[in-house]
């Protein structure tokens, strides 16, 4: 009886799930529903519109102070294909949604996603085709720059403005590069219609240096090489900032800097200063009390002078502080007038830039790529201030009903954290204006840009989820993971996406940092480390420059990336393949004479012995077994004479170990396959040598962010690491190897110690050539290289862009970056790159990937089904799978 | 048992305020995020905290912090996670898809785990009981997400039955949105439905070996009869606090599934706010799960007096 029951009432509670379930399921749908994978009902735009019917061009007006007139525009015989009225949604996904993509704000490379989708800079990039072509390249070789919210490239009037505007402090001896009249593109409008106009600009840059509001991008136009005259005065007006000097004291005081003008920042001894502040002069003697310590006793009273003199000057005890507690104070002036600021209204389209810094060419435009402006009606009204902190914040761009789009699509649905949706903005120009269209270099039709109708941009955290989803057709592409090579690297639908980083390994050469860990050298507390076994464990070794030279022989760096990371290449250089020093060209930095040839000093490569120099670097594996071994017997002689290791038994095999700690930031797969990897190897090059089986990597316990800091302290020995930057300027580069700020090995290598002497042209662009031989520092060629002027003796170098000609510059980086090389400090590994899967619903018009442009992006992806074609061919497959 | 509430009440409001100061002056005293060295923003975050007010003295801010709550309701902005935008807002925007997910799963699993535990402790030491134990312990031991996972790669990728995300949107009680869901419930319950067959089982085969039960079958109760209105009832005690602490539970989210599922919801909010050093964002997370878990504390005592009459809450004697 009871069983009988008993089945009855688990039958009742599952039925009563079952009813809550449904009536779940019969609820009323929301208003904000977003529906990031179904397709979507809008119409695609009719783009055969010809030119020159009645799409206004907007000109290119070469006198500055008038405003463009729209001109009939040419071409009227170009047929442009028609994609009809289908829909085609790429479907994306990423692994953190944007929630903020206010241009003023937004800082990270999430929030940085819809930019393309819903604004266009005032000039950007395009392929070169038959429509655009560059002399000498091939269709869809390189690219042009063309004005997009521009109506024509900016106009030069620094000799005017200079003349009649004494407030933007232009030097004296400029010309050129300091002030722009940019007209702007009538045709532009936001989303609701609204004309773009220069009162837009001039109000959003307003915004954009708001001294309440404190935007985060306003660094963007202040402290990079686009700086807007005066921006900085404006933004900080009112106040003083104490910046901590970054380096040592004794590195600060030794380019020249003057102690007098030293802050140290009381808070070190947790006293305030006799102001009140945490900041005193570091010569001012003022006593102040420490409550801390009973009266009478010592240092019951301190001043900044006292401080400075016995903790942080240079030699003192506590000088390694002084980087963070030492600082240099600038004041701004208080009610700075925005009328001074680098942007003025000179036509109601058209607006004047005048920079505090020379810009020009390439540089110029490719800054001008970004957009700043808002629309005001909505900013306004999503200002707010918080609380009583007297700062302010904003909303603008965190939602649907606070963005307003001015690019090709339109915000149309978001969520946080879960989707966003983008859908054609019909009021975007680029639709209508003829201008944005394109001839594929395939069927040789010509075509609009922009076939995609909406974009479906959905959270999928889980890269084995993506996977899934991708297979049935759900998603456009898949970044392959390491478990996936075997079965998708020779896919039709992979594409290789390179990147700018070079993985090196930093080698720990900080003899201090080494002695302080093996117990030879008292740490600062005067105290002794006590678990280091000499007698097993040596770390001494690893500075000797042989033992270094030997370890970047010991390894193939194609075999090394076959075994730990496929998707990625050989690293054999400090600057990777994807730099480009002539963006006018797109040529690249690795494949000149100059940087092969450094190659080729760097692994001793003779070139006499090949036919080419490209035949020499082509040899250059990273790997050679007899060089390795002959390095590990010379450096086990030199560390048997420094005493860093000991043979008792004079086998002639070393006693010790060399112990390599890898500064691992969290436990990977990867770091433990490649310290196998490197493990393996070394065994296998070192046998036969003193150092057989005497060698070896391991990883250290997980550091989180603080990697990089125990790497350069030297209590860490190597790590896969890398830099990535523009890859329009490899030049800029140089600053990571020799500025101390930014150096792995400042605490062991001072780049100004380093003299280099070379032949080169001073003569400058425009000039002939006059070479000189030079004899300079490695931070000063490095500076010099940047843009500063580097005063030697009495004559002054500077090799900046646009002043010294591109085969000096290149001789220059190249002698640079092989100087850098040999300290070994640095043994490049890796070259990054990724793979994906695109799906079988788009294709790219190009395969070959370009630097800036990649493969063209949503503005030039084209579809092989739309949206019900696709969902047809998905189910047509066994199981609804996809097969790549 | 009022009076026993009232003080129980001062009590958690005294717990949370500690409890917030201190979170408050921990979190403030963590280092910012670090920068890359040379980021030109630098100067800029710089400024933008001064002006926050970050750089002035932790005790003042707390005052500010404290200030803005009692008299505004002013949680303050997210100042990193989601730039500008209110807090309270933010976490109330989020946490439906938590809670209604969580909800799914517990309608479902309680039933059917209390069930399970009944059955088995019916059928002590009989294959179905170890059977029905066996499977508990495995479910218990393997984390929910091997489960979401299973539950994507089968029902989602192989039979095509479900979506493999939740559905976009606020339609929570859509049937679209219910079937989005299916795969999180399930992959929550697994182990909702094995932690509360153990538990039934445990107390019921306890219960139904006790003196009192042999007495109320003397006196001519049947099996059914018995165990319903005394060995159930007597469960009861340890089964209700369990059933709350779950329904605490659903308010926190879970980071693993709802990062499986893209579940918009709060799992992943505490943890992204410290790592962020989003302050507004942690402490309105730490004031809002205090406050649930100290008041789930207290339903949970005082539902012992309706339980069982002898449990008296408050009494002194």
């Amino acid at each position: 009886m009871f069983k009988k029951n008993l089945k009855k009432a688990i039958t009742l509670v599952l039925v009563a799930s079952m009813m809550v379930s449904a009536a779940a399921g019969c609820g009323k749908k929301g208003e904000d529903e977003v529906t990031p994978t179904v397709a979507p009902t809008q119409a695609a735009t009719d783009n055969t519109e010809k030119p020159g019917t009645e799409t206004p061009d907007t000109g290119n007006t070469e006198t500055p102070g008038t405003t463009t007139e729209p001109t009939t525009a040419p071409e009227p015989e170009l047929v442009i294909e028609d994609f009809g009225d289908a829909d085609y949604v790429y479907k994306d996904s990423v692994s953190t949604l944007a929630s903020n993509w206010n241009p003023h704000t937004y800082q990270t490379t999430d929030d940085s996603y819809p930019a393309d989708f819903l604004r266009v800079g005032l000039y950007s990039f395009i392929f070169n085709d038959e429509l655009n072509p560059v002399e000498g390249k091939e269709a869809y070789e390189g690219y042009v720059i063309v004005p997009e919210m521009a109506a024509a490239m900016p106009v030069d009037v620094t000799e005017k403005i200079k003349a009649e505007h004494p407030e933007f402090n232009i030097p004296k001896d400029a010309t050129e590069g300091y002030a722009y009249v940019i007209d702007l593109n009538p045709l532009a409008k936001w989303e609701d219609g609204t004309p773009i106009n220069a009162d837009t600009y001039v109000y959003s840059m307003k915004e954009l240096f708001d001294p309440q509001m404190k935007n985060y991008r306003a660094s963007d136009y202040m402290d990079s090489d686009f700086v807007i005259a005066n921006a900085k005065n404006y933004y900080y007006q009112g106040t003083e900032s104490y910046d901590a000097i970054g380096v040592k004291i004794s590195e600060y005081l030794a380019e020249g800097k003057a102690v007098e003008d030293i802050y140290v920042d009381m808070s070190f001894w947790g006293v305030t200063a006799p102001d009140g502040t945490n900041y005193a002069l570091a010569t001012d003697d003022t006593m102040v009390r420490d409550e801390a310590i009973p009266e009478g006793q010592p240092e019951d009273y301190v001043s900044a002078k006292y401080l400075y003199d016995t903790y942080l000057g240079p030699g003192c005890p506590y000088e390694s502080y002084s980087s963070a507690y030492l600082c240099t104070k600038t004041s701004y002036a208080d009610n700075y007038d925005f009328a001074n600021v680098g942007i003025m209204k000179t036509g109601d389209y058209q607006i004047t830039l005048v920079l505090g810094k020379a810009l020009a060419g390439f540089m110029l435009h490719y800054n001008l790529t970004s957009n700043w402006i808002v629309y005001q009606p909505y900013y306004d009204a999503c200002k707010s201030q918080i609380g009583e902190t007297g700062a302010w914040s904003t909303t603008y761009n965190t939602s649907v009903e606070t963005t307003m789009s001015y690019g090709p699509y339109k915000l149309t649905q978001y969520q946080t954290d879960k989707a966003m949706r983008f859908e054609r903005n019909e009021n975007w120009y680029g639709y209508t204006d003829g201008k944005h269209i394109y001839v594929d270099p395939v069927d040789g039709l010509t075509y609009p840009m922009y076939q995609t109708t909406a974009i479906d941009t959905q959270v999928v955290a889980e890269a084995a989820t993506r996977k899934l989803m991708f297979l049935k057709g759900q998603l456009m592409d898949y970044g392959l993971q390491t478990e996936d090579f075997d079965e998708y690297r020779s896919s039709e639908y992979t594409y290789v996406t390179p990147s700018e980083t070079i993985f090196f390994f930093i080698f720990n050469g900080y003899m201090d940092a080494i002695q302080i860990r093996e117990g030879k050298k008292a740490q600062e507390d005067g105290t002794f480390v006590t678990d280091f076994d000499q007698t097993k464990y040596d770390l001494e070794t690893m500075t000797l420059t042989s033992f270094r030279q030997a370890v970047a022989v010991t390894y193939d760096k194609e075999a090394l990336c076959t075994a730990v990371s496929p998707a990625r290449s050989g690293g054999y250089g400090l600057i990777g393949t994807n730099y480009i020093y002539d963006p006018e060209t797109g040529a690249k930095y690795r494949d000149t004479d100059q940087a092969k040839q450094a190659l080729c000093d760097f692994y001793s490569v003779d070139v006499s012995k090949f036919a080419s120099l490209d035949d020499a670097v082509d040899s250059i594996t990273g790997y050679d077994e007899t060089a390795a071994k002959a390095l590990y017997k010379q450096a086990f002689d030199e560390a048997i004479a420094a005493g860093y290791i000991t043979d008792a038994d004079g086998d002639g095999i070393s006693d010790q170990t060399v112990e390599i700690t890898y500064a691992s930031s969290a436990s990977s797969a990867f770091i433990t396959k490649t310290l196998d990897y490197l493990n393996k190897k070394m065994n296998e090059v070192t046998a036969g040598t003193p150092f057989a089986g005497k060698i070896m990597f391991k990883e250290s316990a997980p550091l989180g962010n603080e990697w990089s800091t125990k790497l350069k302290s030297g209590m860490a020995d190597t790590c896969l690491a890398g830099w990535s930057g523009s890859a329009l300027n490899p030049f800029g580069l140089t600053e990571l190897y020799t500025n101390p700020a930014q150096q792995y090995d400042a605490k062991w290598f001072n780049s100004s110690s380093v003299d280099i002497t070379m032949d080169v042209n001073t003569a400058g662009i425009d000039n002939a050539a006059k070479v000189e031989t030079v004899t300079m520092t490695l931070k000063q060629w490095s500076d010099a290289l940047n843009g500063a002027t580097i005063e030697i003796g009495d004559k002054s170098y500077n090799f900046g862009d646009g002043i010294a000609d591109v085969e000096t510059r290149l001789n220059i980086l190249a002698k640079i970056e092989s100087t850098v090389l040999m300290t070994y400090n640095y043994i490049p590994m890796l070259q990054d790159a990724g793979m994906s899967l695109l799906s079988q619903q788009v294709f790219y018009v190009i395969e070959e990937y370009n630097p800036i442009l990649g493969r063209g992006g949503i503005a030039y992806m084209k579809y092989n089904y739309d949206e019900k074609a696709w969902a047809d061919y998905v189910n047509s497959q066994p199981d609804g799978t996809l097969s790549y | 048992m009022f009076k026993y509430a009232l003080k129980r009440i001062a009590l958690m409001l005294m717990t949370v305020f500690i409890i917030m100061c201190m979170c408050f002056i921990l979190i403030r005293m963590l280092p910012p995020v670090p920068l890359q060295p040379g980021d030109p923003h630098t100067e800029v975050l710089m400024a933008r905290r001064e002006a926050m007010g970050y750089n002035k003295p932790i005790i003042v801010q707390l005052g500010i912090f404290l200030k803005d709550i009692f008299t505004r309701w002013d949680w303050g902005i997210s100042d990193s996670l989601y730039y500008g935008q209110n807090v309270w807002s933010i976490f109330v925007t989020k946490l439906p898809a938590s809670i209604i997910v969580n909800l799914y799963s517990i309608i479902w699993s309680i039933p059917v785990g209390i069930a399970l535990g009944v059955f088995a402790a019916l059928k002590k030491n009989t294959w179905i009981d170890h059977t029905i134990s066996t499977l508990t312990m495995v479910v218990i031991s393997v984390p929910s997400f091997v489960y979401a996972f299973l539950i994507q790669y089968f029902l989602s990728y192989k039979l095509s039955l479900f979506p493999f995300l939740m559905k976009g949107g606020t339609d929570w009680f859509s049937k679209e949105m219910f079937i989005s869901m299916v795969p999180a419930v399930l992959s929550l319950s697994f182990g909702v439905i094995a932690g509360f067959t153990r538990t039934t089982r445990a107390e019921l085969t306890e219960v139904l070996t006790s003196e009192f039960m042999l007495l109320a079958r003397t006196k001519g109760l049947t099996k059914r009869q018995a165990t319903v209105r005394h060995a159930f009832k007597n469960c009861m005690v340890v089964i209700v606090p369990a059933i709350f602490g779950n329904f605490v539970g659903i308010l926190s989210g879970s980071l693993i599934i709802e990062k499986i599922f893209s579940i918009p919801g709060v799992g992943g909010l505490y943890l992204n706010a410290i790592n962020a050093r989003d302050y507004n964002i942690f402490m309105l997370d730490t004031a809002f799960y205090t406050v649930i878990g100290l008041a789930a504390s207290i339903i949970v005592d005082i539902s012992y007096g309706f339980i069982d009459p002898r449990i008296r809450m408050g009494s002194k004697k």
